[in-house]
């Protein structure tokens, strides 16, 4: 009797013991770092992974306020605004600012002007810097319009020139950069698992500790209060742009949203109400979102397949989701809106 | 059977039946949904959403101004506030790790708590 439960009394334990190992390393292994701020007008949560996590959040987030400092379109010492206000002479900026307004002006060319970082001053007349919306006249807005011209203003090493006439932000593409900027930092400190969601852009190194991908959501842009989709990734930047971020309504029930289409300086209204781009670098996601729902569908669909150098999601106007092939098995539809793969060619 | 081998099985079993419910108890805590609510970077509310009671309350901002959190059937979101965006409404309840509950004219953030945003 005794010989028959002695061995079932050592695989209970055993067991038993087994059931309790499990937990501390794998808890180990898996003990998020977290911090977050506010900065570059939005709420900036990073999750980072294993012994250098703490370290590299630290740097990470002087860094972020670094960028910030230097971006800053309304605060006299930054970059942007001494640019704005340099009546047009050539200025020495850091290397950051430089690289950003480079970036800013190629995506300008690639993107035949749906990405202009000189638009500013409509934005601006538009109230959407300020809160105080207004839906200007035309003259107003053309006249603006004359000085908006990417192309114009020129890099040069760290030296910049903005025409005097002219006022850039670097709005369109900040977030995007930092983020790219905060990944670096995650890599040099050997960080192999970390996300980051500045603002909603999101931004992941790796996959989760666990092996799995990262789970994204994405807003539904019809109902904002719920989720359109989840998009699984790993090692990506998934950046949206969509009408429903920053817009006001007229009195008489017209909705203005905040990315204005340079080619004629109101709300771009070109059949898209939500842009998500899913690739390597969060600039160029940034860049793209932005441009690519100024352009309109088939620009942006035919930008993709003559680019395909990353994945995107749109949703029109009318309410269908069209997304590339590739992010097939990675997509979830949660909305009630049909969905259709861009054909490749 | 020897009542020393007795002893040595029930108490055996009463251990692994313990293990059983407090591996069970253990991981049951995943399924919580703790949240937290903060101000200014300062963590003022943490609260299971598992457990809470539907219930509204207002957070005065240091500024001035105020946010509504309600919580109903386990869910939380921002009702009401008179900041001049409203985003932090619009957003609906919280849901998701990368799309926090956020209302910045007055610095308050309502996100998952660490621990349960796997």
């Amino acid at each position: 009797m005794l010989k028959k439960i002695i061995p079932l009394v050592c695989c209970m334990l055993g067991a038993s013991l087994w059931g309790c190992s499990q937990q501390s390393p794998v808890k180990n292994a898996s003990e998020a770092h977290t911090a977050d701020l506010f900065a570059m007008d939005t709420y900036m949560t990073l999750k980072a992974y294993g012994d250098n996590a703490e370290k590299a959040l630290t740097s990470a987030t002087n860094r972020i306020t670094e960028l910030e400092g230097m971006l800053d379109v309304t605060s006299p010492s930054s970059d942007v605004y001494k640019l704005d206000n340099a009546n047009g002479n050539a200025l020495t900026v850091s290397p950051d600012t430089a690289s950003i307004i480079a970036a800013g002006i190629e995506y300008g060319r690639l993107t035949d002007g749906d990405l202009d970082i000189s638009i500013y001053p409509v934005l601006k007349e538009w109230g959407f810097t300020t809160g105080e919306y207004k839906v200007p006249d035309k003259q107003t807005i053309d006249s603006l319009l004359a000085d908006v011209d990417y192309s114009r203003i020129t890099v040069n090493g760290d030296s910049v020139t903005v025409p005097e006439d002219m006022q850039i932000d670097l709005g369109s593409l900040a977030k995007g950069y930092t983020s790219d900027a905060v990944m670096e930092i995650f890599r040099e400190e050997g960080v192999k698992s970390a996300i980051v969601s500045l603002g909603g852009n999101v931004q992941a190194i790796g996959k989760k500790p666990d092996g799995s991908d990262w789970s994204v959501a994405v807003v539904n842009p019809f109902a904002p209060d719920t989720d359109m989709c989840i998009v699984e990734i790993d090692e990506k930047a998934v950046i949206t742009s969509g009408n429903y971020e920053r817009y006001f309504t007229d009195d008489e029930g017209n909705n203005y949203w905040h990315i204005i289409d340079p080619k004629d300086g109101c709300p771009a209204d070109n059949g898209l109400v939500s842009v998500t781009i899913i690739g390597d670098r969060g600039i160029m996601c940034d860049a793209l979102s932005t441009a690519l729902f100024a352009a309109g569908t088939e620009k942006a669909v035919s930008y993709w397949q003559n680019d395909k150098g990353f994945d995107m999601i749109l949703v029109t106007d009318e309410g269908q989701i069209l997304y590339t092939p590739e992010l097939s098995g990675h997509f979830r539809n949660v909305s009630n809106m049909p969905a259709e793969v861009i054909s490749v060619a | 059977m020897p009542k020393g081998v007795k002893i040595v099985l029930v108490i055996t079993v009463i251990l692994f039946a313990a293990a059983v419910v407090a591996m069970f108890v253990f991981n049951r805590q995943a399924d919580r949904k703790t949240v937290e609510i903060v101000q200014n970077g300062e963590v003022i509310y943490t609260l299971d959403l598992a457990s809470e009671k539907d219930r509204s309350f207002n957070i005065d901002s240091p500024d001035g101004g105020y946010n509504t959190v309600t919580i109903s059937g386990g869910t939380i979101c921002i009702s009401d506030a008179d900041c001049p965006d409203h985003t932090c409404i619009k957003t609906g309840v919280l849901r998701s790790e990368t799309i926090p509950v956020v209302c910045l004219p007055h610095r308050l953030v309502i996100r998952f708590a660490e621990e349960d945003s796997q």
